[in-house]
């Protein structure tokens, strides 16, 4: 029997009044994959994140996790099943750690509150212990460097062992010089196998991270294939051009 | 006649009594002022329309008009209105709340209005959803934002209690006007009655800087 897709998104629509974001979008992933979805500002790479995340209603199309039906549309509204929804995880740009509580109640407040987790104060500190700040247990957020917040963010994700982890340029607020900390998270979770889909504009990092890059344009997916491929030598003169003009401006 | 500081000293157990009768009416109105501030911010966030526009002509209406009279309104026509005499403490009791009211209804929409938007997609992304984010993400960091200014919203209205005076009320003001009167002393008097105000708000408003920057560098994330 051949096994179930990790996520399967097919003929997803999504548009906001008149401005189609997507076009019939399909995009497939395995559990081994860790996808990195590059593509023009604007082009909807949030928004994509966004939905898988449960967090947008779509236009059309329907998006499975595991085989079963996770979005889809039904009689003119979009449907979420939750309990699908409650295996995948989210990390943001910014602004999303809780101002109010320790770092320690930042990871355990989901466990604890909704789902009843036990022991959620070891696992949480074993996270903290493992991204390097369990001497940060009892400091608030505000105490922190971006760096460190984010992998505070990161690990209260973990908290709830999600099948599927996205990370939506989570360090394109950061200062140069804390982006390599948080990476090196990224990079060890996907030692551990976890399935990761990535927006980022570090392409140097995404040639490192990804087991697949995706790019996305004009409401579609343009180009799909190992990194080698998408960012050394793409297929499709589109992707050639953006990556060209994205290397282009590094250099 | 020339300034005796001594004379509001002769009277200081009735100016006492003054200052714990504008204390207490302060700290009630304070207290329900903010119960229906809260109460009114969320109406105006309503999904139906009627419920915001009362919530709305109410806020409009206390903040737009002089405090006076509003009183006047509770005191003299309210009675007409329903029929009875409420009594003058009651009277007193809800026009500040009302006013008090409609001042921190505003400063809960600002605070609620300030905490970020990623703080609600985070919430959905973890799972916490509908009461349980009111309570353990919204709810507490809009009274942490609310606190400074609640502060200075209570410093506030303890100076606006001194108008209760003018419909009878014996608050210290009016407690203290009337020594003035009785003695031909209001230089002496009223500089007292400052004086007296003064010490109760000054602390107060200095706290209200601290507190205010304690509590944004703990929520500047
Ligand atoms: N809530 C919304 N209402 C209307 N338009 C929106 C909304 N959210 C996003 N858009 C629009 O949808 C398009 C895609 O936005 P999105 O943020 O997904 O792009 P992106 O690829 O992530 O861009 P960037 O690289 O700049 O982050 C943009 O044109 C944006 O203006
Ligand atoms: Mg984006």
């Amino acid at each position: 029997m051949v096994q179930d897709k990790l996520l399967k998104i097919h003929n997803l629509h999504k548009s906001y009044g008149d401005l189609d974001i997507f076009k019939g979008l399909s995009l497939a992933m395995d559990r081994g994959d860790r996808l990195v979805i590059i593509g023009p500002s604007g082009g909807g790479k949030s928004t994509l994140l966004r939905i898988v995340m449960g967090l947008e209603d779509i236009t059309g199309g329907d998006v499975y996790l595991d085989g079963k039906p996770y979005i889809l549309r039904d009689g003119g509204k979009t449907k979420i099943d939750h309990k699908l929804q409650a295996r995948v995880g989210m990390v943001f740009q910014h602004y999303t750690l809780f101002p109010h509580l320790d770092i320690l109640r930042n990871l355990t407040l989901a466990p604890v509150k909704t789902r009843g987790i036990p022991r959620a104060e070891a696992k949480a500190m074993a996270l903290l212990e493992r991204f390097g700040l369990a001497a940060k247990a009892r400091a608030y957020p505000s105490q922190l460097s971006g760096g460190q917040k984010q992998r505070v963010a990161i690990a209260r994700a973990l908290m709830l062992d999600p099948d599927l982890l996205l990370f939506d340029e989570v360090t394109s607020a950061l200062d140069p010089e804390l982006v390599a900390e948080v990476e090196a998270v990224m990079m060890e979770l996907a030692d551990h196998g976890m399935p990761m889909m990535i927006v980022t504009h570090d392409m140097h990092f995404a040639r490192n991270i990804a087991s697949r890059v995706v790019f996305a344009a004009g409401g579609v997916v343009v180009e799909d294939g190992p990194p080698e491929q998408v960012l050394d030598n793409p297929q499709v003169a589109r992707t050639r051009e953006f990556v060209e003009r994205v290397f282009a401006r590094k250099k | 006649m020339h300034f005796d500081p001594t004379i509001p000293f002769k009277y200081w157990d009735a100016l006492l009594i003054g200052l714990g009768t504008s204390l207490r009416l302060t700290l009630i109105c304070l207290a329900i002022g903010i119960a229906l501030g809260f109460v009114t911010s969320q109406a105006r966030r309503s999904r139906l329309m009627p419920v915001r526009a009362v919530a709305i002509f109410y806020v409009e209406l206390f903040r737009g008009t002089p405090v006076l009279i509003q009183l006047f309104w509770i005191f003299y026509c309210l009675p007409m209105l329903i029929g009875a005499e409420p009594g003058n403490f009651i009277s007193a009791v809800l026009s500040l709340s009302l006013y008090a009211g409609a001042i921190t209804s505003e400063t809960f929409r600002a605070a609620l209005k300030s905490i970020p938007r990623e703080q609600y997609d985070t919430c959905r992304a973890l799972g916490i959803t509908g009461l349980r984010l009111a309570i353990w993400v919204v709810l507490p960091q809009a009274l942490l934002r609310a606190i400074p200014t609640l502060l200075s919203n209570a410093v506030a209205l303890f100076k606006e209690s001194a108008l209760i005076s003018a419909v009878g009320m014996a608050d210290l003001m009016f407690i203290g006007s009337s020594i003035a009167n009785r003695t031909g002393r209001p230089v002496e008097m009223l500089t007292a009655i400052a004086i007296i105000y003064f010490t109760v708000a000054f602390p107060l408003t200095r706290i209200v800087g601290r507190v205010e920057t304690r509590i944004l560098r703990r929520l500047a994330v």
